[in-house]
């Protein structure tokens, strides 16, 4: 076989790996820099100088549609996204996609006059930009995130007094709980959202960032993955063997799922881990776990009664 | 190195595996029956964390290889795997339907997923069998090659539909399976995969001549006394309960069906009454030490097995073309 | 006395369609060597593959010996038929003496093992074919006239009567052509191995081969001596072209020479 000149193939192979890593190298830097302003800045730097108060929305985020039948402005959506549940009401109302297949057709043939959306969905805003159609970019963290959005959702739409009433509702709400469990022993809790049916396969769980993680800290919890800075971190049995959590909280959101309690029965198989040993597995159903709403309020408390029963008597 | 090298190498990782990993263990108080078991953290994370999950990836190791090596001789193409077939994407389509549709019943204690998964990969097997015998005069691998591509394709586009009409966390269960997670927990998984994985290596065990012959040729090897048709039936069965049983264990681990054979011919040649058993040994081998890597050095969270697999095996899988066709 | 005969039988590969061989008979004497031609799409290699029992015809059947191999299981076949196809490509490192070593797989039992005897004869194959020296080579890397002595090696390995070949020289420089040729009469002779040869080469056929077939379309248009059947006449019938046929003092047997297209 005739020699095939080496040198040139491994330099552009050089090249490529440094290419490579440089991409990655400035995502992650833009992404890491992004984080780091909070979600109150970032309303107050896209809030438009001027508008006019919004009557056709569209919201394609459960949140925000939660948010705005709190406010009383549930009247004045138009259409909302695939997943939204609650109320009751928006089974009456088009669905128009949502994260990931927003379809963009039918929202502009409803003519909104503001498009509730996640900030990342870039393509979705340059076209209602297109479209001079304006919208509502919405950005979540943690816990302070829901009241400040539910704040500036409030005073974008036209609604501001009713906004700031529940968001001080709220405030008041999760205060109330801090109360109540103030002082009492804050058991290492792993609360979990996620894993295969029937085993303890990819269960996914809360790490130390996040509402979940935010809602634990506010009913008397220590979260026993807080040392990990992501919101989701899928566990090994390994490792909650390792952590040796003293409650495990499990999150279902579906309430008509009958089976969720007999699953627990997984958790079974690690004997040693003290949540299993102290019958401390507790089961939590409900969308509010899901939703970073306004019913975040009833859930944190739902969470805390859990945690520390005799704090309710 | 032999087979008995090999043997020794399995025997030493599998010793050791459950050994290593992320939390430090003493193995005297493993072994402490002082301590109850159920007070015994680390009694409890090498039996029930770590050794059901070398066990697991022993068997998951050993059938993919092993289906590996028949598909790739019976397919005449080293670059053949359990997925050519479409398999695979059946056994994902099974539990992609269970999941999106919250099938969550359990048969004799086994969850619905490995139960559908496993029908899945069967159902692709009857149909790239059907199409490619339709033809008279046996089967033809080009009609099977053929056959699996399409259905692979096809299987792969109802995945997709199916995952869009779930919700957001049924479509992220679906992405997590599909990652693959030896992680089992407890024997119950293991004892069940065994017995058809057992048999099927047993039936393949009987092949290692027919795969020498039928790797010339379906011609060439009915010439020198093969019955063709009756060996691909046993070798596509055989290596289909293999997949079937091994994604239904693991998940669709990628690249394991690839790797190992290529591996083990480049240290013990050809012949399939070398490469068979080699391939079943080194098999198991590779994932445990995948799954090593995946467990211990990514921090808590790990990685997915499939992705470290992926990642050895997708540029060594394109080290092997470029070889091969330069 | 007729070792394998194909009477009257016919093959067309799909249902209902073209008949590739339309009711052809042919006979082949123990000991002797029988040559198959004719032009492309006649039908040889469809007869050769219904003569070794890996096609069934539709009508009509082949003896072997007396049997139909109908009834013959394959590895029985296989023990007494053995073939050199035109072209043999492995998909993987085998070398040359794994490759011939797979003749022996129709002597073994379910279960055995290759043993001693086994590989003699393989060495002898070997030996005979005059490829020892490339038994350890990896069969992918050998030249084109290597890898065909090494499959003939691989078919007398079988250790059968009958040997078919499948235009065995198609593929060979003038040198290994002779090789073959040459290779092929000396297992007749020394070893009385019945064959068939199906080939385009006629001065090859004049040279090796008793009785000729010619095969047009499917059908035998002339079979029987060789020196009765190789004349300009029938040259022209079967391939459409002008040649003379003379019988060469020094090769000692007929050649042919092409002169033009017919019209």
């Amino acid at each position: 076989m005739a020699a095939v000149p080496q040198v040139p193939m491994r330099r552009r192979a050089a090249w490529l790996v440094v290419a490579a890593v440089a991409a990655l190298a400035s995502g992650w830097s833009a992404k890491a820099l992004a984080e780091r302003s909070s979600t109150a800045d970032e309303y107050a730097r896209l809030k438009p100088s001027r508008f006019e108060d919004a009557h056709r929305i569209i919201s394609i985020i459960p949140a925000t549609t939660e948010m705005l039948f709190a406010m009383g402005a549930g009247d004045r959506l138009v259409a909302v996204g695939s997943y939204d549940r609650f109320p009751a009401a928006v089974e009456q109302l088009p669905r128009v996609g949502a994260l990931l297949d927003p379809n963009v057709e039918r929202i502009l043939s409803l003519r909104p006059d503001l498009v509730i959306l996640y900030g990342t969905q870039s393509d979705l805003r340059t076209q209602l930009d297109r479209a001079r159609v304006a919208y509502f970019p919405y950005v979540h963290r943690g816990l302070p995130d829901i009241t400040a959005t539910i704040r500036a959702l409030g005073d974008r739409v036209g609604v501001a007094a009713a906004a700031t009433g529940l968001a001080d509702a709220i405030d008041k709400q999760l205060g109330d709980v801090r109360a109540r469990v103030a002082g009492a022993a804050r058991p290492k809790t792993l609360l979990v959202f996620g894993r295969e049916t029937g085993t303890l396969r990819n269960i996914e769980a809360s790490g130390g960032v996040g509402f979940l993680h935010d809602m634990l800290e506010a009913a008397g919890g220590v979260d026993v993955l807080a040392d990990l800075k992501q919101q989701s971190v899928t566990l090994s049995t390994e490792v909650v063997l390792a952590r040796a959590p003293e409650v495990i909280i499990e999150l279902r959101y579906a309430r008509g799922d009958t089976t969720a309690a007999s699953d627990l029965r997984a958790w079974n198989a690690l004997a040693s881990v003290p949540a299993v040993k102290n019958r401390r597995v507790l089961l939590l159903q409900g969308e509010e776990f899901v939703v970073p709403g306004p019913r975040v309020g009833a859930a944190t408390e739902r969470m805390a009664r859990a945690l520390h029963p005799e704090r309710f008597k | 190195m032999t087979i008995a090298g090999f043997g020794a190498l399995t025997l030493v990782v599998c010793v050791a595996a459950p050994l290593v990993g992320a939390t430090a263990i003493h193995l005297s108080r493993v072994f402490d029956r002082t301590i109850p078991f159920a007070d015994n953290v680390d009694a409890q994370v090498f039996f029930v964390a770590r050794l059901p999950r070398v066990l697991a990836a022993i068997l998951v190791g050993s059938s993919l290889a092993v289906a590996g090596v028949v598909f790739q001789a019976f397919l005449r193409n080293p670059l053949a795997s359990p997925d050519t077939l479409g398999l695979s994407t059946g056994a994902t389509l099974g539990a992609v339907i269970v999941i999106t549709f919250h099938i969550d019943t359990a048969v004799l204690g086994i969850s619905a997923v490995p139960i559908a998964s496993f029908l899945g990969a069967a159902i692709a097997l009857g149909i790239v069998y059907a199409m490619s015998i339709a033809r008279r005069h046996g089967t033809s691998t080009t009609v099977l090659l053929l056959a699996g591509v399409a259905l692979s394709a096809f299987f792969g586009a109802l995945n997709r539909l199916i995952q869009v009409l779930g919700d957001f966390t049924d479509t992220f269960r679906s992405i997590r399976w599909m990652m693959g997670s030896l992680d089992v927990g407890s024997y119950t998984d293991v004892v069940v995969s065994f017995v058809p994985i057992a048999a099927a290596l047993v039936a393949v065990a009987t092949l290692p001549r027919v795969l020498d012959l039928v790797s010339l040729g379906a011609a060439a090897a009915e010439s020198r006394g093969v019955d063709v048709r009756r060996a691909e039936r046993l070798a596509l069965v055989s290596a289909s309960v293999l997949t079937g049983s091994a994604v239904s264990l693991g998940g669709p681990i990628p690249f394991v069906g690839i790797i190992v054979p290529h591996i083990v011919r480049l240290i013990v040649g050809a012949d399939h009454r070398l490469v068979l058993p080699a391939a079943a040994l080194f098999g198991g081998t590779f994932l445990v030490l995948c799954d090593l890597l995946a467990r211990t050095v990514f921090g808590a969270g790990g990685m997915p097995v499939g992705a470290v697999t992926a990642l050895l095996g997708g540029p060594f899988f394109l080290w092997l073309l470029f070889r091969r066709f330069r | 006395m007729t070792l394998l005969e194909a009477n009257d039988v016919s093959f067309e590969y799909e249902r209902g369609g073209a008949r590739v061989l339309d009711r052809v008979s042919l006979r082949v004497p123990r000991g002797g060597i029988v040559g198959l031609l004719g032009p492309n799409g006649s039908g040889k290699t469809t007869l050769l593959r219904l003569l070794s029992g890996t096609l069934a015809p539709a009508s009509g059947g082949v003896v072997l010996d007396g049997r139909s191999i109908a009834a013959m299981p394959r590895r029985e076949i296989a023990r007494r038929i053995a073939v050199v196809p035109q072209e043999t490509h492995s998909a993987f490192d085998f070398t040359a003496l794994e490759i011939v070593m797979m003749g022996r797989y129709p002597h073994l039992g379910a279960f055995e093992l290759e043993g001693g005897a086994d590989l003699a004869i393989a060495r002898e194959a070997l030996a005979a074919t005059g490829t020892t020296a490339l038994q350890a080579r990896r069969f992918a890397t050998l030249s084109g006239g290597e890898k065909q002595r090494v499959v003939i090696a691989s078919a007398l390995a079988q250790a059968s009567d009958v040997l078919l070949l499948d235009e065995p020289t198609a593929s060979l420089d003038l040198g290994f052509q002779l090789d073959v040729a040459a290779l092929l009469a000396r297992l007749n002779t020394e070893r009385g191995v019945t064959m068939v040869v199906s080939t385009h080469d006629l001065n090859l056929a004049a040279a090796l081969c008793g009785s000729l077939v010619m095969l047009r379309a499917g059908h035998v248009i002339a079979a029987g001596d060789t020196r009765s059947v190789l004349t300009s006449c029938n040259v022209r019938a079967l391939y459409g072209v002008d040649a003379e046929v003379v019988h060469h003092p020094r090769a000692r047997h007929l050649t042919v020479v092409p002169l033009a297209r017919a019209e």
